[in-house]
């Protein structure tokens, strides 16, 4: 039993990690109002890109990392220049750049033959003695690289959201364009910014999930992680930290599924294979149903276009 | 000081309008091509592999209408959705049950035989309805966003198909994730002429509905919806019960497609029958623009971009990816266009 | 001659090709207070925008002390001292006063300074870390003041900021205002209420059409030319005329509609109308008299009271709006675009939608689309609905009168019983006006229980046979007409 348990909490935070960083990427970019649906999509091209990189390049692991953080922004530039720059609806674009990107990695990992081949990755690295604690060392000081940084990641973000002018500048962007804009804040380059800096941070998370833990890149592996990330980022009514927190609670089911068969439990396979969608539903309906009647946390301006000669 | 200006367009004209849209579909393909060739593929044969072989061959033109059955089903249901104001992207979930559902009452062969084709039809429109009405629920009673919860109920969907064919339904006769073949009058039949039943049930299914939301009051009381809810409500619209009746009329068209995939073309439950149909569901209405009539057209040459990325992908090696990435490309070539439509852009001279 | 702190002159301005501004001047001096003066979309708001760097003019010229000044942008503006107040505030809502403060200035410091001089010049108590949502009316526009007065505005533009305050809280606004321009800031005052003009301002420029078409002392000037140069034409309301009231038609008993934080927006309103009467709700806007006409019109859920309708002897609380209008209650209400129209689709839609139900167009399976449009063309040719170039344009694309015009076709066709017309002149000019008040001393003569809700003194004084003034959610007096003016205003202002 505390074998079991110990995997399990072993696996956990590497689970995590991709919801917790395409959860806070999203935050940027709804932050400053622009609804991003996007995130399955820039997940896919971060993957595709960190095994690219790492097959076709001879990338260092952290290396593809950045590459496939490289890589969504790219992608990303087109759908900034779609929602910000052309003000598009952003509910069309979003799911439009989602089927784009799904053909585009598939079309992509089997042309240059990506596909199905495993690859180095991510090593783990046991911070020391800490590492030998039992039950937290596993858990907490023996994994990769990433997911140690996650946690200084989450407190940057958390601070320029929060603490910084940049950040007070975005959120006015999300909740008051027109404010904003009287304000003197260039409302389509913040926006524009905030998408690219997001997208990079969902295209991070697709990258872990190849180059980190899947070691491999396959056709729409991230399997809807992108909408599980969208609904925890609802849950977490746009903050870091309870993002963070869902993240974790994500990574806890999803790791147990594995477990669960391997400890020889009986358990039909596809159902535990539902868990972790059904689990993300059945949060979307406790929030609705734990918060109705209250007013909603969300940017006032999200997934509405700015245009400052409107007449009203 | 001059400077470029932009202002809210309040009306374009029909013409501009039909201009704009075929100039960017049109644009959106040359993209397609211009990768195609970069792909490898001759810029010559581009046009045989398109036209010709997909509509002046008698056997080609038949697998294009075969085809396009389910697409004009998914694509009109996810119009008629989109008209209520209803985000459906559980598509493949909805067509995942139809045919779930169908193959149970092959599998426990419900019905004398004469009625086990209807039945089977029958159960799949009340399993694709029933798989809408949770998020649709959902979205009425808390306002849960029906976009995230219908893309996870596919996931949800395909679980279970997955469940039933390496479990209980597989077939006992091979070790292939599928279940057993249907019988002879499970299956959809030819019509004499070679026109398959499916293809006159799909554009039945179209007639039908360019009926109600053409020319019937609920399709008047529709376009109130899709305006507004809220003054549609405030005139007087029974808004709630158009949402609920063009959700579940969405559902249904879904599991129709599932069901005429399995009935007509596999014979039997697989695994992936559904692959690429939620996506071009999707896509179709968009450049559809919610039409149920120009759905049925449109899902039309999407079928002739599935047959054509068939030869593509077996005489030079593209992947069949290749049609989701340029139905993609057309919708955002689109999608851009309306820019023009909803925006003026002009040059002032500004103080001087 | 020192040259005038702001010089605008032959300003033009399009709107998607209509013409907002076609020719507007306005030329304000140091130290004074100006006034623009001029009817609803007569382009006052357009050139302040203009001013302020938000619009950017198709052509024209602008000078700033005798220099040429084509600005960049908003943020252009503030740097050349020129601070504007704009009728719907420029606030982050869910932002304290102070994040709001920092994100307009830039800075802490510059944060700091500001709330000093709200604090010594201005005479502003404002507390920096309240959220701005939390806030009243007048703490907000105070907040905007001191954004736009921060770093030395050298300009300060008010966009109608009376609009939304009572009368005492205006007066001390206009105090203010005041002493601001004795400092040697050039204050613009855009407004149309006269009072004010004639109290407040050295000067005064009128605007009409996208024109300025006079610019007048207004202590010389007396008040029937200021509003000749307006509106065009002399403005005179109708004589009154009594009703005969009959027996109730329409009655709330203890109504309560709750706001979205939880507090009563209406707090137990009774009233009744009666057949062949109209009864006039007068009030501050904000009072609650937009929640009591959703109440009534079916859109919002009461939280407690009745609303019935008597002749169909039915409590209507719980019905939906379709089965009220079915049950004879006709609106107009204050936001068309919101409650009336669905201005993406066209006139003939929005027109039939009303009688649609009865089978006027046919049968359920098959709209009569000819009907439509043979029925539509009649009643926008009855109501001289102007504008409409054919009956499948979008309702979007009509003017304020003509929009108002072509609600009042489609609610007064069936011969309604009841009658809920919430601000029906807002935004419309004199004639539009006249018609629509026509319409509804019709509707009184025809036996219809006629329920004005509005803001507007003059309007309900001239047309109501009883009056109620709504303060805090409550109908706190009644009076019967004619009515002491002054009596009611005090009923107005004495819970406010």
């Amino acid at each position: 039993m505390i074998d079991f348990v110990a995997s399990w909490l072993a696996a956990t935070l590497a689970y995590a990690v991709p919801y917790a960083l395409a959860a806070l990427g999203l935050i940027i970019c709804e932050r400053a109002g622009v609804l991003s649906l996007t995130a399955e999509g820039f997940m896919l091209v971060g993957a595709l890109a960190g095994v690219g990189a790492v097959l076709a390049l001879r990338a260092p692991p952290l290396a593809a990392l950045a590459v496939g953080m490289a890589a969504a922004a790219l992608v990303a530039v087109l759908f900034a220049l779609l929602v910000v720059v052309l003000r598009l609806n952003q509910v069309v674009a979003g799911l439009a750049m989602v089927f784009f990107c799904q053909g585009l990695t598939s079309l992509v990992g089997t042309a240059f033959g990506w596909t199905s081949k495993a690859i180095g990755g991510l090593t783990r690295l046991p911070l020391g003695p800490l590492a030998d604690l039992p039950l937290l060392g596993r858990a907490l000081f023996n994994q990769d690289i990433l997911v140690y940084l996650t946690l200084p990641i989450f407190a940057a973000i958390a601070w320029l959201l929060t603490r910084s002018m940049t950040g007070l500048r975005l959120r006015a962007v999300g909740e008051s364009p027109e404010a904003a804009d009287a304000a003197g804040v260039n409302v389509t380059a913040y926006r524009f910014v905030a998408v690219l800096a997001g997208s990079a941070l969902i295209g991070l998370a697709g990258a872990y999930i190849s180059v980190g833990s899947a070691k491999i890149w396959i056709q729409d592996m991230t399997s809807g992680r992108g909408w599980i990330a969208i609904a925890l980022v609802i849950f977490a009514r746009w903050r870091p930290w309870r993002a963070l927190a869902g993240a974790i609670l994500f990574g806890c089911i999803e790791s147990l599924v594995p477990r669960v068969a391997a400890a020889g439990i009986q358990a039909p396979r596809y159902v535990m294979l539902m868990l972790p969608y059904v689990v993300t539903l059945g949060v979307m309906v406790w929030m609705a149903v734990a918060r109705t009647g209250r007013p909603g946390d969300e940017p006032a301006a999200l997934g509405q276009p700015h245009v400052r000669e409107e007449r009203r | 000081m001059a400077r470029l200006v932009l202002d809210i367009r309040r009306e374009a004209s029909a013409p501009f309008h039909a201009a704009l849209t075929a100039a960017s579909v049109f644009a959106g393909l040359a993209i397609s091509a211009a990768i195609l060739i970069a792909a490898g593929v001759p810029p010559a044969a581009l046009a045989d592999e398109f036209v010709v072989a997909t509509l002046f061959d008698a056997q080609s033109l038949h697998a294009v209408l075969f085809q396009a059955a389910p697409l004009i089903m998914v694509g009109a249901g996810a119009a008629i959705a989109f008209r209520a104001r209803f985000w459906n992207l559980g598509l493949e979930g909805q067509m995942i049950w139809g045919a779930i559902a169908a193959t149970a009452v092959s599998l426990f062969e419900i019905g004398p035989p004469m009625l086990r084709l209807p039945l089977m039809f029958l159960a799949a429109i009340v399993a694709g309805m029933a798989w809408i009405a949770l998020p649709l629920l959902l979205k009425q009673r808390l306002a849960v966003n029906e976009i995230v919860s219908t893309l996870l109920l596919n996931y949800v969907a395909l679980n279970v198909l997955l469940h039933l064919l390496y479990g209980a339904w597989a077939d006992p006769k091979d070790s292939f994730p599928h279940s057993p073949l249907y019988r002879g009058f499970e299956r959809l039949p030819e019509l004499p002429g070679g026109i398959s039943s499916a293809l006159v049930l799909a554009l039945a299914a179209v007639a039908a509905l360019a009926w109600l939301t053409l020319a019937s009051r609920f399709g008047f009381h529709l376009r109130f919806v899709q305006a507004g809810p809220a003054v549609a409500r405030s005139l007087g619209v029974p808004v709630l019960g158009v949402t609920v009746a063009a959700t579940l009329l969405s559902g249904s068209l879904a599991a129709s497609a599932g069901f005429v995939i399995v009935a007509a073309q596999e014979g039997r439950l697989t695994q992936s029958f559904f692959t690429g149909y939620g996506v071009s569901g999707v896509l179709i209405a968009f450049l559809a623009r919610n039409n149920p009539a120009a759905a049925a057209i449109v899902a039309l040459l999407v079928a002739i971009l599935f047959a054509a990325g068939q030869n593509l992908q077996v005489f030079y090696q593209i992947p069949f990816a290749m049609v989701q990435l340029i139905q993609a490309i057309v919708v955002i070539a689109a999608a851009a266009a309306d820019f023009f439509l909803r925006h003026r852009v002009r040059w002032v001279k500004g103080i001087g | 001659m020192t040259p005038p702190r702001l010089a605008l002159s032959d300003i033009c301005k399009r709107f998607d090709g209509f013409p907002a501004l076609d020719g507007a001047g306005l030329s304000v001096e140091a130290g004074e207070v100006h006034a623009l003066l001029g009817e609803n979309g007569a382009g006052k708001s357009s050139l302040m925008n203009i001013a302020a760097g938000l619009y950017t003019p198709d052509s024209g010229h602008m000078a700033l002390d005798g220099v040429t000044a084509a600005l960049r942008g908003p943020a252009d503006a503030r740097a050349r001292g020129i601070g504007m107040v704009h009728q719907h505030f420029r606030l982050v809502r869910p932002f304290t006063v102070a994040e709001n403060l920092v994100l307009a200035l830039g800075g802490k410091a510059a944060m700091r300074g500001a709330l000093a001089l709200a604090a010594d010049r201005l005479g502003f108590a404002l507390d920096p870390d309240r959220r701005v949502d939390s806030l009243s009316v007048a703490e907000q526009q105070q907040v905007e003041i001191v954004k736009a007065m921060a770093g030395g505005a050298r300009l300060l533009i008010l966009d109608e900021p009376t609009a939304v305050l009572t009368d005492a809280e205006a007066e001390r606004l206009l105090s203010t205002v005041r002493g601001i321009a004795a400092t040697g800031t050039a204050v613009v005052l855009v407004t149309h209420k006269l009072p004010d003009v004639r109290r407040f301002a050295d000067k005064v420029t009128i605007l009409r059409a996208g024109r300025t078409v006079g610019i007048v002392d207004p202590r010389a000037t007396s008040d029937d030319d200021l509003t000749r140069l307006t509106v065009g034409e002399r403005a005179a309301l109708p004589p009154r005329e009594a009703g005969t009231p009959g027996r109730r038609r329409l009655e709330l008993i203890g109504l309560r509609c709750l706001r979205p934080d939880g507090r009563p927006a209406v707090d137990g309103a009774d009233l009744h109308v009666g057949a062949g009467e109209i009864y006039g709700l007068a009030g501050v806007s904000g009072n609650g008299q937009s929640e009591l006409a959703e109440a009534i019109a079916g859109v919002r859920r009461p939280a407690a009271g009745v609303i019935q309708f008597e002749d169909a002897g039915a409590d209507v609380t719980a019905l939906t709006p379709g089965a009220r209008r079915r049950l004879g209650l006709a609106c107009i209400p204050a936001d068309r675009y919101a409650h009336a129209l669905a201005g993406d689709l066209s006139i003939a839609e929005n027109f039939a939608v009303g009688r649609i139900d009865r089978g006027d167009y046919g049968p359920w399976g098959w709209v009569d689309r000819a009907a439509i449009r043979r029925a539509t063309a009649k009643a926008i040719a009855e109501h001289d609905v102007q504008g409409v170039r054919s009956l499948g344009q979008k309702a979007a694309l009509l003017s304020g009168g003509n929009a108002q015009k072509a609600v009042i076709a489609r609610e007064f066709a069936g011969n309604q019983t009841i009658i809920l017309a919430h601000s029906p002149s807002r935004g419309l000019d004199l004639k539009a006006t006249a018609a629509v008040h026509a319409r509804l001393t019709e509707a009184r003569a025809a036996g219809a229980a006629v329920l004005l809700i509005s803001e507007d003194l003059d309007e309900v004084l001239s047309l109501a046979d009883r009056i109620g003034v709504m303060s805090r959610g409550r109908i706190v007096a009644e009076f019967a007409c004619p009515a002491d003016r002054q009596a009611i205003g005090r009923a107005m202002v004495g819970h406010g």
